[in-house]
């Protein structure tokens, strides 16, 4: 994380406030903060994704808003709802048009494992055919989930090193490990004796 | 209801020399059974001299492993024909015994335009060959598919099937599977003059609402023919019913219209009472009626606000949303989920309405109320809003019978058929409302009647708040699943049922029912067939977005590209209620 140093007082230009960090911090950065989606939706879990957007939840506060209709101008494509077979070709393709750097998030039981549809037509989880970096859980998934999910895939993407041209440094690309939050959460949850009442 | 004898007696007049045969059914729908040979003759009489006007639904049953089918004819597979008067508010349920491993039908499509899409699928699902079919292909199912999913020796699990794989080869031929070719469809590529420019818009589009596609013949931004192609969305929720016991269906039926969440438990779990014989208790009864119009006004939210957004207005979408958060938050608060709360039971609903449920939806009605007026002066009176609506997609209201057409889509054209009105169920016919109706049939009177249809619901709703009655929320009988909590603590032979429900699933006795309610995009029903066992032999799911988003060619000829975008918003469909 690139530093900002003030010194408000110093008369010379030289000691105004200025970042002092990497460059290659900077750039991951910018990119964790301005995870720009792409408008695709399956079934489902789409709406609670759409929903995200609205102003209750605001989801412009962590910076993926700008829902992109192209695949090309997008970071992450949210596979949100049903993988069908039929759709599959479709959503492979849409994912191959997406510019690198780019993510996938599993939304929703369909996506993950196929959930409760264990049927002829539907692919038993995307990660069949589609390197997922985040899958989140429900049917569907409420906007908070969703919300949680962006901000798992924005650390992870803030963490991860990439070279910034094909000139410069070494050009592996360093991704984070992305923990299972029922582990990290286990402690927690069991600590939590009572369950506030509906009413 | 109708008068059972006096339909058939007309057609057993009308044709002396046909056999006849009268089927009993649980829901007193007058049923029928014609050999084949005939069948076209005596649906010719029915659609014009009974006169039953629109195909409401066209399916078929696979009968070689069904026990309980005493007085039916020998059948290997059974198509149904289920014919509707809106008008004289009548039906009749025709069925067909076709025999053998490829049995054939002839087409009614130049009877009921409508009948084409339902026949596709007849061969899709189940194999049966229509003759005299324009175009009988795959409709759901993609061209490469092998087998017919609704025969009864179809594996149902995907875990049953090869895995799936997806490598350069399959990917190539799936793909060329998607390819379009105008010749396919008997469409010029040019005239003497011009060329025609294809376009394909979808499956993966923001008009479409969700994946499907529509490949369109273009004269410049005149849209000279266009084709709809289904089926991306089809997660087998009828094959599904056939696996799944009558009470762990019920999550699955909230999934068909994702955007009406209990609306759709309610054909489902009427059907089954029906079967059953079960008799639900008058506090249950409001409570569904309370929660299936607070699932309306939340469909129509977002039908309204999509609507608007298509047509390029940004903000209604963020205000209509945050509305539909507030009726969220009753959900939340009576069944603890959003959009699939899957609340209904067979014979009442899950639990009784938390403590202060009656403030909550008295502010919420109180709130809605004006938010309506406020919907009204910035989207219905929008001047950009009536220019890009008025007057385009214009649907007659004889156009609409013939296709299928029920729900806002109808009403906006005229006709004010209104099963909660026409057939009260559930506790309806207790309830005062009016039945908002259009006149030009245009996309400006749909989004007009969506917004005069939640101000009725919210009527409805402030009644159920007046009149809601005390008493249980499930009925007292063996097959109510699960039984009340507290008399299952408290008795063995409750406890018994309890066990049996919840462990094998109730066994619902041998017959057919299909039951119908308004639901948000128009008539839904649930036509279940039970062979005595605890999970349905057949679950035939009608829906209104099926029928309606057959439409959209004879919708959009004339109209441009933006006209398109308009006609798909006021449609209100749902995908996942199209393809099931």
């Amino acid at each position: 994380m690139p530093h900002l140093l003030t010194t408000p007082d110093a008369p010379d230009p030289l000691h105004r406030p200025f970042l002092l960090g990497r460059l290659e911090e900077l750039a991951a950065w910018g990119r964790r903060n301005s995870l720009w989606p792409f408008g695709f939706g399956l079934s489902c879990c789409f709406v609670e994704m759409a929903t995200a957007l609205t102003s209750k939840y605001d989801l412009a506060r962590f910076g993926a808003e700008v829902i992109r209709s192209s695949p090309r101008e997008a970071d992450v494509i949210v596979i949100a709802g049903t993988v069908f077979a039929k759709m599959a070709p479709v959503v492979l393709q849409l994912y191959e048009q997406m510019m690198a750097p780019r993510w996938v998030i599993s939304m929703g039981s369909c996506a993950n494992s196929g959930g409760m549809y264990d049927i002829y037509s539907v692919v038993q989880g995307v990660d069949s055919f589609l390197p997922v970096d985040v899958y989140i859980q429900g049917c569907p998934p409420s906007p908070d989930a969703f919300m949680h999910g962006i901000q798992l895939l924005s650390a992870a993407v803030g963490a991860e090193h990439r070279p910034l041209s094909w000139t410069i440094g070494p050009q592996g690309v360093y991704l984070p490990a992305m923990p299972v939050q029922r582990d990290a959460k286990r402690e927690a949850r069991r600590a939590q004796g009572e369950l506030p009442s509906p009413e | 209801m109708t008068d059972v004898s006096d339909i058939i007696q007309r057609l057993r007049w009308r044709f002396p020399d046909v056999e006849l045969t009268e089927q009993a059914t649980a829901d007193e729908v007058p049923t029928v059974w014609v050999g084949v040979e005939h069948v076209r003759a005596v649906l010719a009489a029915a659609r014009t001299e009974c006169p039953l006007e629109t195909l409401y639904d066209l399916t078929a049953i696979d009968e070689r492993a069904r026990v309980h089918r005493a007085g039916q004819p020998a059948s290997d597979f059974t198509v149904v024909y289920h014919l509707l008067s809106t008008t004289c508010n009548h039906e009749l349920r025709l069925k067909v015994a076709l025999h053998g491993e490829e049995p054939t039908l002839p087409s009614v499509i130049d009877l009921w335009a409508g009948a084409d899409w339902y026949e596709r699928e007849l061969w899709d699902m189940f194999g049966i060959t229509v003759m005299g079919h324009p175009r009988l292909e795959r409709i759901l199912l993609p061209s490469w598919w092998e087998g017919h999913p609704l025969r009864k020796e179809y594996a149902a699990r995907a875990t049953e099937r090869p895995p799936f794989v997806m490598n350069d080869t399959v990917r190539a031929a799936q793909e060329q599977a998607l390819h379009f070719d105008p010749a396919t469809l008997g469409w010029a590529r040019h005239t003497e003059e011009f060329d025609y420019m294809f376009l394909n818009v979808g499956p993966h589009h923001p008009s479409t609402h969700g994946v499907f596609r529509v490949v369109l013949q273009l004269d410049g931004q005149e849209i000279h023919d266009a084709v709809c192609e289904i089926g991306f969305h089809h997660r087998g929720a009828e094959k599904m019913g056939e696996r799944q016991s009558w009470h762990t269906y019920i999550p699955y039926t909230d999934r068909v219209d994702y955007l009406q969440g209990v609306m759709n438990n309610f054909p489902y779990v009427l059907a089954v009472e029906r079967l059953a014989g079960i008799d639900v208790p008058d506090r249950a009864k409001v409570i569904r009626i309370l929660l299936a119009e607070l699932f309306r006004v939340i469909s129509h939210l977002v039908f309204l606000g999509t609507f608007a957004q298509d047509l390029g207005m940004m903000s209604p979408v963020f205000y209509l949303f945050t509305d539909r958060e507030r009726a969220f938050e009753i959900v939340e608060s009576v069944t603890g989920a959003r959009m699939h709360p899957g609340f209904f039971r067979i014979g009442g609903v899950a639990m009784d309405l938390p403590g202060g449920w009656e403030a909550q939806v008295r502010d919420f009605i109180a709130y809605m109320e004006k938010r309506l007026g406020e919907i009204e002066s910035t989207v219905l009176a929008n001047k950009i809003f009536r220019l890009r609506t008025e007057g385009i997609g214009v649907l007659v209201s004889e156009v609409a019978l013939a296709w299928g057409v029920t729900g806002p889509m109808l009403r906006a054209s005229g006709v004010p058929w209104d099963l909660r009105k026409a057939r009260p169920y559930g506790g309806y016919e207790q309830f005062d409302f009016d039945v908002p109706t259009g006149c030009n049939g245009d996309c400006f009177d749909r989004a007009q009647v969506h917004v005069a249809e939640m101000r009725q619901s919210l009527r409805i709703m402030a009644q159920c708040l007046r009149v809601m009655p005390g008493g249980s929320v499930k009925a007292d009988h063996p097959l109510t699943t699960p039984p009340p909590r507290e008399r299952m603590l408290h008795d063995i032979e409750t406890l018994i049922d309890h066990f049996l429900n919840v462990s094998w699933g109730p066994v619902i006795p041998a017959g057919e029912a299909s039951v119908a309610v308004e639901a948000t995009k128009g008539n839904n029903s649930y036509y279940l067939i039970s062979d005595g066992n605890t999970m349905s032999y057949r679950t035939r799911i009608r829906t209104p977005s099926f029928a309606h988003l057959q439409l959209v060619p004879l919708l959009a000829r004339g109209l441009t590209i933006s006209d398109l975008v308009a006609v798909l918003g006021s449609i209100d469909f749902v995908l996942a209620d199209v393809d099931r």
